[in-house]
């Protein structure tokens, strides 16, 4: 047995933010990881006192990738202060824009931010390397560049119902402040099959209906042997090749809030998958810790949360972050949680016992191939001339929550209103739970749970194993602190 | 390899765009500038001769909006020549390297073009509890910037947190997040202000510096002029509205479904000076207004302080109107009308025949 090392693991490249991880390194492997995130602006404090509706603009602020997530939150938990039912059609205006927003976020990390690692020289040998290195090298490969335009073109449909993006105003409490007509159906729908024209010819290399189809791990191989061709085909290969699935196994516990809000429910089931089967969520045991986080103050629900940095950024917190805990428990959110807690077969045969670095990829491409159908069919339904928007009284005293999911998961805001002013705004945001510290009871967070066995290669001092497993999770960490 | 003496065009050819490419994109170049075909030899002339400058770009507090906008830019060859010229050297939401290499690589960059290179900073330094809010590399932000900023020929601040501070900064300011113009001091600095910049006016900003090797003309609080010498008002397309006297009085009222003036519930495009009415947003295909709600004003200075985002500007008098928007419809706003058009064209004369002082800039607010 050798001693521990100790690595100090970061800056990260091609995650959203900064972060900092702390590994204890044994025999070559992880023993174990601490997140940092090292970055703090205290939107909590700023939003005090000021005009509730003034969050609407503010917290989208807390990230430009996934401005759209915050800007929903932050409209719901408004809507449920005001005790508001937005308009039917504006529900579905704004699920467009969100499923839009995430689908853009799960192709930017696929193609910009974890691709790129298997075109580094460390897998030179590998007999995928060379088409790696011709797809995805960082900034040149001809499926980032495939992938920067697509992208862009799809964010045609945010300047169309949202003004601009990052940072659109358009969603409101009662529902959106732009009423489409015929002409912009028509412009959505144009750009939609666009999209889905590259992605079946670039990433998937097929039909995505055939792959939203597929009903566990066997069916996913046989997809993968039974075609030529395709990003997604390649990540597999890849993905083989490195062990991918043994890498970065998570808590096996799963929350979603429900993706997308439209008057017949949400399209992806809300609700909580722990030892293999769903139930229904309750927020009433959600806590946040700060035990290991540089903050003052005690354990609360965000309801009665305060955000007061710990100027001294004293001993034993290593992180900006909080460390919320459902029931005391850890949970995993993101795309894979998503799908599980939705109940799609393929997503639970992947990551019933847990998550691992593969299965995060696969659940995002699987929802991307479930979303794109459904957004083309709200556009289709769209009716001009609707009403869009549905008029709220002020709030004076009131509080609401705006639970919404993101790209990378579970997104809340919590709202109390008390004399026309915000009182108290507490954010969790998805990577405040995947990437939380340590809780008061020592229990490491999903990513630094994840992390423990990862293998570290001589010499290596960012080693490549924890890169895949930190990037699998898609990490914000722009939003965990904020 | 000896990349201190490739031009350019060297390294467009290197990223595989064709000459015809090339000069395709100088006469894109020429027109995103204003300038006249005449100047398209010219731009070619620069980019086969000259060495290119190289781009460092790092991130304080933000939220990366800039980059996203960036990445997103009109003209794919607009886009992959400056992505192609800037992704050479570092940028820490883009790149392939990761820890201690991507920090080496920034090392190597400011070593190799000393005095050479432009420092682009996307967010701010937050001052309060020695700069430990935004920590790089195990030290904090404003360290790194200082360093980067140490031996730059000039700074770039893209976006609202790097010009002016941007809601991280709001009141109370938690972090004491401080725009980069109070924390570097001497160097020429050009302010891209919004939250974020739009896309276009990023690509031609750089542009311009890396082929001309100057700063574009500056306003008084260090905006380029080029993109930000009109308000948002000057030449919204509701703008007839205003002038009618017809308002949007609440959302979902018949004003609003017929597109009216958004002044009443909050528009600050009176006041805003940015190019979102002409260039639009999201590959031109639209502007917060033409979603039907008003401009925040993201491009001007404290626009986050300025009371509710949205309270109509009734008692604003910087913009020369006199009564509020009750009355304003048969004033015809004719303070607000100036001889914008005949600006647009001198100005681009102007700009061909002037050589700004890239000197004193960065000096205005310090």
């Amino acid at each position: 047995m050798s001693d521990p090392t100790r690595l100090v693991a970061g800056p990260f490249n091609r995650v959203e933010g900064d972060l900092e991880i702390r590994l204890d390194v044994e025999d070559g492997q992880v023993r174990a990881a601490y997140a940092n995130s090292p970055l703090f602006r205290g939107f909590e404090r700023i939003l005090a006192g000021k005009d509730p509706r003034d969050a609407l603009t503010i917290t989208p602020r807390i990230c430009g990738i996934c401005s759209i997530s915050q800007s929903a939150a932050a409209a719901r938990a408004l809507a449920a202060a005001q005790g508001l039912a937005p308009a039917e059609a504006g529900l579905t205006a704004a699920a467009l824009i969100h499923g839009v927003e995430n689908l853009a976020d799960h192709l930017t990390h696929f193609a910009l931010f974890f691709m790129p690692d298997f075109a580094k020289p460390a897998y030179a040998e590998e007999p995928w390397h060379a088409r790696m290195l011709e797809r995805f090298a960082a900034g040149r490969g001809s499926g980032v560049r495939a992938a920067l335009e697509a992208r862009a073109q799809l964010l045609h449909v945010m300047g169309i119902l949202a003004g601009k993006w990052p940072h659109t105003l358009a969603i409101q409490p009662g529902g959106v402040t732009k009423a489409p007509d015929a002409r912009d159906r028509v412009r959505i729908l144009a750009t939609l099959r666009a999209f889905r024209g590259y992605l079946e010819r670039e990433v998937f290399a097929g039909p995505l209906e055939a792959f939203a189809e597929l009903s566990d791990g066997q069916a996913l191989e046989s997809w993968r042997r039974g075609g030529q061709g395709g990003d997604l085909r390649l990540f597999l290969e890849a993905a083989q090749g490195v062990g991918l699935a043994q890498l970065g196994r998570g808590p096996a516990r799963f929350m979603s809030y429900g993706a997308y809000e439209t008057a017949d429910g949400p399209l992806f089931a809300r609700g909580l998958f722990v030892k293999g089967r769903r139930r229904a969520l309750s927020l009433d045991g959600l806590v946040e810790e700060t035990a290991h986080s540089w903050m003052l103050g005690v354990p609360a629900h965000p309801y009665g949360g305060s955000t007061v940095p710990d100027g001294e950024m004293a001993e034993p917190a290593y992180s900006w972050c909080k460390a919320p805990r459902l029931d005391g428990q850890t949970v995993e959110v993101g795309a894979l949680a998503r799908q599980v807690v939705d109940g799609h077969p393929l997503a639970l045969d992947l990551a019933a016992e847990g998550a691992d670095a593969r299965a995060r990829v696969v659940g995002r491409l699987l929802e991307v191939a479930r979303s794109v159908p459904t957004l083309e069919a709200w556009t289709a339904a769209l009716k001009p001339g609707e009403p869009y928007m549905r008029r709220g009284a002020p709030v004076s005293e009131g509080r609401g929550a705006g639970l919404v999911e993101a790209a990378r998961g579970a997104l809340g805001h919590w709202l109390v209103v008390e004399r026309g002013r915000i009182a108290n705004y507490q954010i969790v945001a998805p990577t405040t739970w995947n990437f939380s510290p340590r809780d008061a009871a020592g229990v490491p967070g999903p990513v630094e749970q994840a992390l423990v066995g990862a293998p570290v290669r001589p010499g290596e001092t960012t080693p490549i194993a924890v890169q895949h497993v930190v990037r699998s999770f898609d990490p914000c960490m722009v939003c965990t602190v904020h | 390899m000896n990349t201190a003496t490739e031009t350019f065009y060297e390294v467009m050819r290197r990223q595989g765009i064709t000459r015809r490419s090339f000069i395709k994109y100088c006469s894109l170049t020429a027109a995103a500038l204003g300038l006249g075909p005449s100047f398209v030899p010219k731009i070619a002339h620069a980019m086969e001769t000259k060495p290119r400058t190289p781009v460092i770009w790092v991130h304080g507090l933000e939220c990366t909006c800039c980059s996203e906008s960036f990445i997103r830019s009109a003209h794919p060859l607009v886009k992959d020549v400056v992505l192609s010229m800037i992704s050479l050297d570092y940028d820490d939401t883009l790149m392939a390297s990761a820890g201690h290499q991507a920090e080496a690589a920034l090392e190597d960059t400011i070593e190799r073009y000393r005095g050479n290179y432009i420092l682009a900073v996307e967010g701010n330094p937050p001052l309060n509890e020695d700069g430990m809010y935004c920590i790089v590399g195990g030290k904090p932000f404003v360290e790194q910037l200082r360093h980067a900023a140490k031996d730059a020929k000039a700074i770039i601040s893209w976006g609202a947190c790097a010009s002016f501070g941007c809601v991280q900064a709001a009141k109370p300011n938690p972090t004491r997040a401080t725009p980069v113009h109070k924390v570097i001091t001497d160097k020429p600095i050009i302010k891209v202000p919004g939250c974020p910049p739009i896309a276009e006016v990023m690509t031609g900003v750089i542009t311009y510096m890396l082929t001309f090797d100057r700063l574009p003309e500056l306003d008084r609080t260090g905006r380029p002029k080029m993109f930000y010498s009109q308000r948002i008002h000057d030449k919204c397309y509701r703008r007839p509205h205003f002038d009618a006297g017809q308002f949007v009085e609440a959302w979902d009222d018949e004003g609003a479904r017929r597109g009216y003036c958004l002044y009443k519930v909050g528009c600050k495009g009176p006041t805003t000076y940015n190019a979102c009415s002409t260039v639009r947003w999201n590959e031109g295909v639209s502007f917060p207004i033409q979603s039907g709600h008003g401009c925040i004003g993201c491009s001007e200075d404290g626009f986050w302080d300025k009371g509710g985002f949205y309270d109509r500007l009734e008692n604003i008098q910087a913009f020369g109107i006199e009564g509020n928007a009750d009355q304003i419809g048969g004033y015809a706003a004719a303070g607000v009308t100036g001889a914008v058009a005949l600006h647009a064209a001198v100005s681009a004369l102007k700009r061909a025949q002037h050589k700004p002082e890239t000197d004193t800039s960065g000096k205005e607010d310090a």
